[in-house]
């Protein structure tokens, strides 16, 4: 518990910095191309095109149904897609950054907790730019601003602290063992589909166990809690209370274990190399 | 006197593995595999404040990994270290980000070691005019030669006003002009007493600039003295190593690794 209470002391202090370094990571990615930037936004939306016209057009499907009313699928599938990107990049990256980062690193006067989440940090920037497009077209759709909204911060927050722990996780494994990070990344590949971002995972009513198992996937709550808000159909996080307690459950144990592998393994980290 | 830094009985064991099935193995199983190799073998020694201290060595006998436990950069595997103020490498591959401009490497360098936003607008003219690129600080790092990456790496490294500052053969890149501009800026530090120590195969330069010498020989201390006594019995050293054939070297380096051992396990038993 000591390392947890450490390296989120450690965040916290080091705050500006993560602020400040998640700019020049994007910096330095984004160099090469005409388009800089602009490139983080067009790569999502080109795939949720491409998911839009496998799922929604050649597949045959009932209609989807958010609250009470039926939604076009479209709709449905951008904000869950786009947190989803934000979610799978920022754990990729996460996964590397410490390895191919400690090299350039190595002599710094902050500790190592930071590396993880200053690029987090910088994929949250281009979240932002994509989610305030999002807003933009439920405008444009009739699907207006509400009061609902207000769980939006929340459930980034939640992604955040989610990706964060996986990060300190996923980070010290794959230093010691490269090998982790190639698991990591055909792994996230298959939550893409089990985590009703694509599709709505009730339908599956006739397999009550498997649906209940899918339920308890984090990456499902927070994606349906932005949709909840988007839609303006409830309190995601209270009328699910049960599943909120269940995500912060699951953080807590996956924060512990990271904090707890990160402090014990950052000495040696070099040695890996 | 002062002491800046303090090293007891410092030890740098590497894993030598002949396949990735044996680094598992080691990973994983309580049973060690692999080969160890000691890159430092109970090394200590002290230096004072203000001290210049010269590293020597051929190759492979430590000087680089003895410099980088110095400036924090990897773990001993046993002893204690201690250093007194802020620690700067100045190595020919220092950390610069190929992708990033010359001056955006200075402010995220300068950002790294924790300097705010003022300190740094303070700082980055004079290393921008101290590493002598001119237009080329707003080029990417990957466009720029060998002596001009290891010129910002010195300016940034020497700007930031270390209290201990290491340097890593770094001089030997760059042209003469530089090499001298250094030099200057190195004497102006000894003037200010700070310590400094400094790893080169030139000869000429150590005996120039340093007060003391460090000789490694396999990973432990050979000698460690004044400037002029070292340097002697090392020229001399050399020139016995080089009539030497090559199973006569390896004769002789088995004989001294192993008396270091014995010389250890009776340090220990006392």
């Amino acid at each position: 518990m000591k390392s947890v209470i450490n390296v989120i002391k450690e965040q916290i202090q080091y705050f500006y910095l993560i602020r400040r370094l998640s700019l020049y990571e994007l910096k330095s990615k984004n160099k090469n191309n005409y388009l800089g930037m602009v490139w983080e936004i067009i790569t999502p939306s080109i795939q949720v095109m491409i998911y839009w016209f496998v799922f929604g057009t050649l597949l045959r499907r009932e209609p989807i149904i958010v609250g009470e009313e039926e939604v076009p699928f479209i709709f449905w599938l951008i904000p869950a897609f786009f947190l989803w990107t934000f979610f799978y990049q920022s754990t990729i990256q996460g996964s590397k950054s410490i390895y191919s980062r400690l090299r350039m690193l190595s002599k710094m006067n902050f500790p190592m907790s930071v590396i993880p989440s200053y690029v987090i940090f910088s994929q949250l920037y281009i979240h932002f730019v994509v989610l305030g497009i999002t807003v933009g077209l439920f405008q444009l759709a009739g699907y207006y601003v509400n009061i609902y909204y207000l769980q939006i911060p929340y459930f980034l927050f939640a992604t955040i602290i989610l990706v964060f722990a996986i990060s300190l996780i996923t980070s010290t494994l794959s230093t010691i063992i490269r090998d982790i990070h190639m698991l990591l990344s055909s792994t996230l590949r298959m939550f893409l589909y089990i985590s009703g971002v694509l599709w709505p995972i009730s339908r599956l009513e006739d397999f009550p166990t498997i649906l209940e198992i899918m339920k308890l996937n984090p990456v499902y709550y927070v994606v349906s809690g932005y949709r909840a808000a988007l839609f303006g159909s409830e309190w995601y996080f209270i009328t699910q209370w049960q599943y909120t307690l269940i995500f912060w459950a699951i953080v807590i144990v996956l924060l512990f274990i990271g904090a707890t592998i990160h402090v014990r393994f950052r000495r040696h980290f070099i040695d890996y190399l | 006197m002062q002491k800046s830094i303090e090293v007891k009985k410092i030890t740098k064991k590497y894993k030598l593995y002949k396949n990735t099935k044996e680094r598992f193995l080691d990973l994983l199983s309580p049973k060690s595999y692999g080969e160890d190799f000691y890159a430092l073998r109970n090394v200590s020694f002290d230096v004072e404040k203000g001290d210049i201290l010269g590293l020597i060595g051929t190759n492979g006998s430590g000087k680089s990994t003895l410099s980088n436990i110095l400036a924090g950069i990897v773990p001993e595997t046993s002893g204690e270290i201690k250093t007194y103020g802020q620690v700067s490498l100045i190595a020919v591959a220092s950390g610069l980000k190929g992708d990033l401009t010359g001056r955006d490497n200075i402010e995220l360098k300068l950002l790294m070691l924790g300097f705010d936003k003022h300190q740094i607008a303070e700082l980055e003219p004079e290393i921008i005019e101290f590493s002598e690129l001119e237009k080329f600080i707003d080029q990417p790092v990957k466009s720029y030669s060998s002596g001009m990456k290891s010129r910002l790496g010195f300016a940034i490294s020497v700007n930031i006003d270390p209290d201990i500052l290491i340097i890593d053969e770094a001089l030997s890149v760059g042209d003469r002009a530089f090499a001298e501009k250094s030099f200057n800026k190195m004497l102006e530090f000894k003037k200010k007493g700070k310590t400094m120590v400094f790893v080169s195969h030139s000869l000429g330069q150590m005996r120039k600039f340093c007060e003391k010498i460090l000789w490694l020989e396999f990973g432990t201390v050979r000698e460690y003295g004044p400037v002029n006594e070292v340097l002697d019995h090392y020229e001399q050293y050399l020139k016995d190593w080089k009539k030497m054939s090559k199973q006569k070297r390896e004769a002789y380096k088995k004989k001294v690794i192993k008396n270091n051992i014995i010389e250890q396990e009776e340090g220990v038993s006392k």
